[in-house]
This record gives C-alpha cells, structure tokens and sequence, in this order.
C-alpha cells in the first residue's frame, strides 16, 4: 500500500519519464522549481482598418446578455452619465437615447464618455449584427446634427455629487452591506463622478464567481431606486486579487 | 474549449533582454516553442511559433530565471480548433498585450478565449 502511495504523489524518476516529447525535461528536473506567480499584461486594441470614408468611427462589440457595447471616436457626454429604459423618459432627458430607442428592440440604454451601451429586450427579429449597424448609423446622424446628447432639463434637474454620494453611502449602510455580510462581502462607494458611482467589492464579493450577478441584481437596482438619475455605476475592483472568495470562479482572469 | 493548436508570438523586447531560450506553461506543462527566430536581447523582435495541441486551461509565458525581461508589446495569434460549426468562431484571432516585467517569481498569463468580434459600424 505505502509504495503504491508513494508512486502516485511522488515526482519519481519513473513520472518524470513519461512526460511526452518536447517538453523541457532536462530544466525541468535539473532546476529548482519554484512557484511563479501570474501577472497580466494590459490588452490593446488591435489595429482595424478605419472607416475613414464615414467620418466618425463607432465600433461595436457584442457582449453576452443581449448587450451592444458602441464606442465612438469622440466624446459624446463629458463629465456626466446617462442610463434609461424607456422611451419616454429618454423623450425628456436625452435626443441620442430617444433616437436609439426610436429604432424598437430595446430594453436600456447606457451613455458614459464615448460609450454606447446598448441591451436588447429581446423581442426584435433582426440580427444583433443588423441591431449594431442600425444604431451606429443613429450615432453617427445624431453628432453630425450637431444636437447635444441631453436636454437643458435633465441637466438642471442633477443632483450634486454631495447628495448622490450621501444617498448612495445611506443604501450601502443599510440595505447591500447587511445582504451580503453572510458571504463575508462588503461594497465600498469610492467616489461619485458627476452621477457616475464607483464602487469596490471586498471580503467575499473580490474575485467571486457571482459577483457581476450581485452588482447587477442587488447592488444597481437599490442604487437605482434611491437616486433615479444614477449614470454609470462602475466596478473597480481587481478581482484577481482576491484571496476569500464566497463562490471561486473557474477560470482564473476573467471578469465577473 | 477549443484546442490551441498553433500559437505565434511577436515579442517586441524591451531595455532588460532574456539570457535564454523562451518556454511557455500550458496546464502547468513546461514547453518549448516549436520555431523561435530573431533574439531576445535589449530592443530586439522576437518571433516565436509553438504547436502545442492541447486544450488549454492555463498558458503563461515563463519569466527568466534570474533578473528581469522587459517586454514593450506582444501580439499573439491563436490558431484553434473548434467541436462546433459556427462560422463565427472559426479562424484564428489575434490579441495585442501591453508592456510588462517579468521576474524570476513571475510568470506571463497567454490565454485568452477568442474576444468578440469588433465591427465598424
């Protein structure tokens, strides 16, 4: 039994030589093996041919859960964010988000800096494809119009950073913290931009498998629900770096 | 998950070079590449090609031994086989990975799933 054992977890001499061709055997046995760490480098975009006979370049990814990241070549909102899911909510507040709404399909609308992104409800039978071109066209009319991207009254009716800070911080303390301290987690507002919230998940939110699901469901929806005009709310957490997880996700490196 | 079948590395090298042969890590296998041209010296172009057909969980770039190896840029192309017929995840992509240090402790994550697809619209 023990030598049996001993010939299922011991790096023996018979182990190593099954190691197949082409791998480093004589480093491998002859150095000392040390345990490296993982570190990632930044990705970049790679180089596409611009649509330089279009004039305004918009990209467009298309995400999981009927999501259509745009990205244009130039600001469309500076200092503030704007996030919607209705037609007639974004008639009042906002030219762009009521143009891209026009087009049907569409469930909300997010605008932050030179991003568009756009989620499906679902029940458009064209494709996503088709969805992306049909609102990057809408994009590109809406800058060469020359409107602004949001009314004179949405801008009037913001609040400060002061009071979405206060009434954000007020749903931390009493609502998310007390929800999700039985997986030892813990959110932290660690600044409010405009009405752009960022947060941080720490304890055993950081690098949890469930974490985007906790944002999304738990976290954006009561944020929401006490300050309506909440643009952007966005995670800054290294969930790489996490060394409690309540859930593990499998696949070391990729995001919640 | 997709076999990686071929793996090209472009690494353009930094001020600090390595003084040896690269290796890369699949699921924790040390490998040498198939193919390496050019050098890894100070501000030198280093092509390198590995055929591993594995299916990878973990892929790293192994840093050196001792000091340290300053990259500027890598661009890295997967070649992958897939057991689906979607015309959408065919061919091979190509991911372009920013400036990074590596040391003895470290090593370089290289495995990425293919992005999705980007479209001018």
């Amino acid at each position: 039994m023990a030598t049996w054992f001993a010939k299922q977890v011991s790096p023996t001499a018979e182990i190593r030589s099954a190691v197949p061709p082409g791998l480093a055997q004589t480093e491998a046995s002859s150095a000392p093996q040390t345990m490296r760490r993982t570190i990632y480098a930044p990705i970049l975009p790679v180089q596409t041919a611009a649509a330089t006979d279009r004039g305004i370049r918009i990209t467009a990814q298309l995400l999981p859960y009927r999501k259509i990241a745009l990205v244009v070549d130039r600001p469309l909102l500076s200092g503030i964010s704007y996030w919607c899911t209705s037609q007639t909510e974004a008639a009042r507040c906002s030219p762009l988000a009521s143009a891209l709404f026009a087009g049907g399909g569409v469930e909300s609308i997010l605008l932050h800096e030179t991003n568009v992104t756009v989620t499906l409800d679902g029940t458009g039978e064209e494709s996503r494809d088709t969805a992306a071109q049909r609102f990057g066209e809408t994009i590109r009319q809406h800058l060469e119009s020359g409107r602004a991207a949001m009314t004179d009254a949405f801008l009037a009716g913001l609040p400060g950073e002061e009071q979405i800070r206060a009434s954000l911080q007020a749903v931390i303390d009493a609502e998310v913290n007390p929800s999700i301290a039985g997986h030892s987690g813990q959110i932290t507002l660690t600044a409010v931009k405009g009405n752009t919230a960022y947060i941080k998940m720490g304890g055993g939110c950081q690098g949890c498998a469930s974490s985007g699901l906790t944002l999304r469901i738990g976290v954006e929806q009561a944020f929401r629900a006490a300050v309506p005009m909440l643009g952007a709310l966005l995670d800054e957490t290294d969930h790489s770096a996490g060394d409690n997880p309540y859930f593990t996700n499998p696949a070391p490196g990729s995001r919640a | 998950m997709p076999r990686l079948d071929m793996l090209q590395l472009t690494i353009k090298v930094g001020e600090r070079g390595l003084g040896r042969n690269p290796r890369y890590e699949i699921n924790g296998f040390d490998l040498e590449f198939d193919a390496i041209e050019g050098g890894c010296g100070p501000n030198e172009t280093l092509k390198l090609v590995g055929k591993p057909k594995r299916f990878p969980r973990s892929m790293t770039l192994t840093g050196p031994d001792e000091g340290c190896w300053d990259i500027k840029e890598i661009i890295a192309t997967y070649h992958v086989a897939t057991a689906d017929f979607n015309a959408n995840d065919s061919g091979p992509y190509t991911l372009r990975l920013g400036a990074v240090t590596l040391d003895a402790e470290t090593k370089l994550n290289l495995w990425y799933e293919r992005p999705p697809p980007l479209l001018e619209v």
